[in-house]
């Protein structure tokens, strides 16, 4: 029998002879490092719980929606549509993204990075597209998912789901719609507050901070819903007098009212949803929204996301390595 | 995008010679201020120091020729191509900048498999680039521990590897030594001598430490407030002078006054005896001043010039 011998050969170094894919792979390979960073993959345990509950977040509302619906027979009129899972979910995905974005761009430019990709085939646009396209691209699926689920179960709890399926078919096309709406609006923003910090916890902040006072100082400042009552006074001579007396007003009333409901942020994305599902506003601000011509809230979120979006390009642009 | 490539790299394949590096009339001014003015210069294959003092343009000439901020007068060009309009210039360079610039959450393996696909490199190849490299700068048995839990000198080879892992033409290092120790600077710059003759990748390596460019480099240049004040190959800024260097271990003091009355006019330089020489036929009255003195001869040699003798030229 022949004894099988090995030795091993020190080649050297050895040049690289295979394919170069330049700039389009190098585009990817931002994207795909993105993606990695916001699930948490190639890190430790506590990187992934945060894309887990949020995840869980996301699908367990479309879960109970289901299930109440197929407790009670199907899909009824006083029951949360699309539309309305979107109102509960938005406020998630707000959170997730005040928490994730600084995670996508802070520490490249906290730890110097940065240079190193910015001194490969890829210039500043690219390397935040990327990471930005890496950031939306989870969004989406995050909130198609859930519809998907809510969807599905709708059709399922429903007693006949064909016919469910046959007349809300459109259902589909209008959550596609409004969930690209949500994730362009919803990624942007923090992603530009992100770009001027090195500092994660204080770009969440930030984020946080602003949702909040922009959702709670214009509600405050355009509560115009005033309740009046008749009131009868008895003066000194014994007459009696009756009048008018307004309570829970705000500073601001009629049309004031109406511009300043539109800073709530939070609501930018809902006003182009009502239009996209046709649904009438059940909130206060909504309503006052609603009051304005159609084209001011498209306007509005359409300036809120390429304004945010300019502003992060314009930053990468001027980043001294 | 794939054929530009391939004439992207039939211009890489180097005949002896090549300019890597060619600056024309380059100037940067940052305000007021002038980082450089209207340099010239180029850069060929081999080892080439960049020398100069802190705030000489060092880093702003490797900037200018990495594309990441634009002349503002004449072109900065890498082999043909203008890195500030043409990102693809930078597929076959190597950058290795001075400041930090490694994440500390992830492993070395993970980092260069990641650099190697922003350079262009498909992800298995990639992969097995990473490997190979990190066995080369000596970090093989570590490449699977984070960053954060390496030391200084393993800090400064991942910097290294992270420039070398898509095999460029021309590699920039920036201060390659800052921060090191004696022995971990000795150790990175016999790397960069092996990148340079065995793995056959020219570099451009700045420094304002004149020591590592004397060892590491075949050619200079040097830069002076912007200026460039010098270039050409390290021999002839090292080669022989007609002073004779004398090092004694004793009676020193002897020696200069026997040579003194031979005729010659000796300087005393820290421990050395410096003699200028007009011609061959003195060497003869040194050694019989040494027997004459007695003094033990410890070394007997023509003086070189030292890089530093350029910024003794150079008016302030």
């Amino acid at each position: 029998m022949t004894e099988m011998q090995g030795e091993v050969f020190d080649l050297g170094y050895q040049h690289y002879n295979g394919p170069r894919e330049g700039r389009s792979r190098a585009r990817k390979a931002i994207w795909k490092n993105g993606v990695r960073i916001i699930l948490g993959m190639g890190k430790n345990f506590k990187a992934k719980i945060l894309p887990v509950l949020l995840f869980i977040a996301v699908i367990i509302p479309a879960l109970v929606l289901s299930f109440v619906a197929s407790a009670s027979g199907g899909f009824g009129g006083d029951q949360l549509g699309p539309a309305g899972y979107y109102q509960i979910v938005s406020i998630i995905i707000l959170l997730f993204s005040a928490i994730m974005a600084p995670e996508l761009l802070c520490p490249d430019r906290r730890d110097g990075v940065i240079t190193l990709y910015l001194v490969r085939p890829l210039t500043a646009t690219d390397y935040i597209a990327g990471r930005w396209l890496a950031f939306f691209s989870i969004t989406l699926i995050l909130v198609y998912s859930g519809q998907v689920v809510l969807f599905v179960g709708y059709t399922l709890a429903a007693a006949e789901p064909w016919t469910y399926l046959k007349d809300n078919w459109l259902d589909i096309p209008r959550f596609l719609a409004a969930g690209f709406i949500l994730s362009l609006f919803t990624t942007t923003l923090p992603m530009a507050v992100s770009a001027f910090t090195n500092r994660r916890a204080i770009a969440a902040a930030i984020v946080i901070g602003l949702f909040i006072i922009l959702t709670f100082v214009p509600a405050s400042l355009s509560e115009d819903q005033c309740e009046t009552t008749i009131v009868t006074v008895e003066d000194s001579d014994g007459n009696v007098r009756s009048g008018t007396r307004s309570e829970n007003c705000g500073p601001l009333i009629g049309d004031a009212a109406k511009w300043v409901a539109l800073l709530d942020i939070s609501q930018v994305p809902s006003h182009v949803n009502r239009m996209i599902f046709n649904q009438e506003p059940t909130e206060l601000a909504n309503k006052l929204v609603e009051e304005l011509p159609a084209i001011v809230p498209i306007a509005w979120y359409i300036l809120l996301v390429v304004g945010p979006g300019f502003v992060l390009w314009w930053r990468y642009q001027r980043i001294r390595l | 995008m794939l054929s530009y490539f391939s004439t992207l790299i039939a211009t890489c394949i180097l005949s002896p010679m090549t300019v890597l590096l060619e600056a024309k009339r380059l100037t940067k001014h940052y305000g007021t201020t002038i980082a450089l003015e209207s340099v010239d210069f180029e850069v060929h294959e081999g080892i080439t120091g960049l020398l100069g003092p802190n705030g000489a343009g060092k880093s702003t000439a490797i900037k200018l020729f990495l594309g990441l901020i634009e002349p503002t007068y004449g072109t900065a060009t890498v082999m043909g191509l203008e890195p500030y309009s043409s990102v693809e210039a930078r597929a076959r360079l190597g950058y290795m900048p001075e400041h930090d610039c490694l994440p500390s959450g992830i492993t070395a393996s993970e980092l260069l498999t990641h650099l190697a696909e922003v350079s262009g490199l498909p992800p298995s190849y990639s992969r097995t680039r990473a490997a190979d490299i990190l066995r080369h700068v000596g970090l093989h048995e570590e490449r699977y521990r984070p960053i954060g839990e390496y030391s200084t000198g393993m800090k400064q080879r991942v910097k290294l590897a992270q420039a070398l892992v898509h095999d460029p033409v021309l590699v920039l290092l920036d201060e390659a030594t800052s921060g090191l120790d004696p022995g971990g600077r000795e150790e990175m710059l016999d790397l960069i001598r092996r990148t340079g003759r065995e793995f056959g990748i020219s570099i451009l390596l700045s420094s304002h430490l004149m020591g590592d460019v004397e060892r590491t480099c075949d050619q200079i240049i040097v830069f002076e407030s912007g200026r460039l004040s010098e270039s050409g190959m390290v021999s002839r800024f090292t080669e022989e002078t007609e002073t004779i260097l004398i090092e004694v271990d004793d009676k020193r003091a002897e020696l200069v006054a026997i040579l003194e009355q031979a005729g010659f006019q000796p300087l005393t330089e820290g421990s050395s005896i410096l003699l200028e020489l007009a011609g061959v036929d003195k060497y003869d009255a040194i050694r019989d001043a040494l027997v004459e003195s007695g003094a033990r001869l410890r070394r007997l040699s023509p003086r070189r010039h030292q890089l530093t003798d350029i910024f003794r030229s150079v008016p302030a």
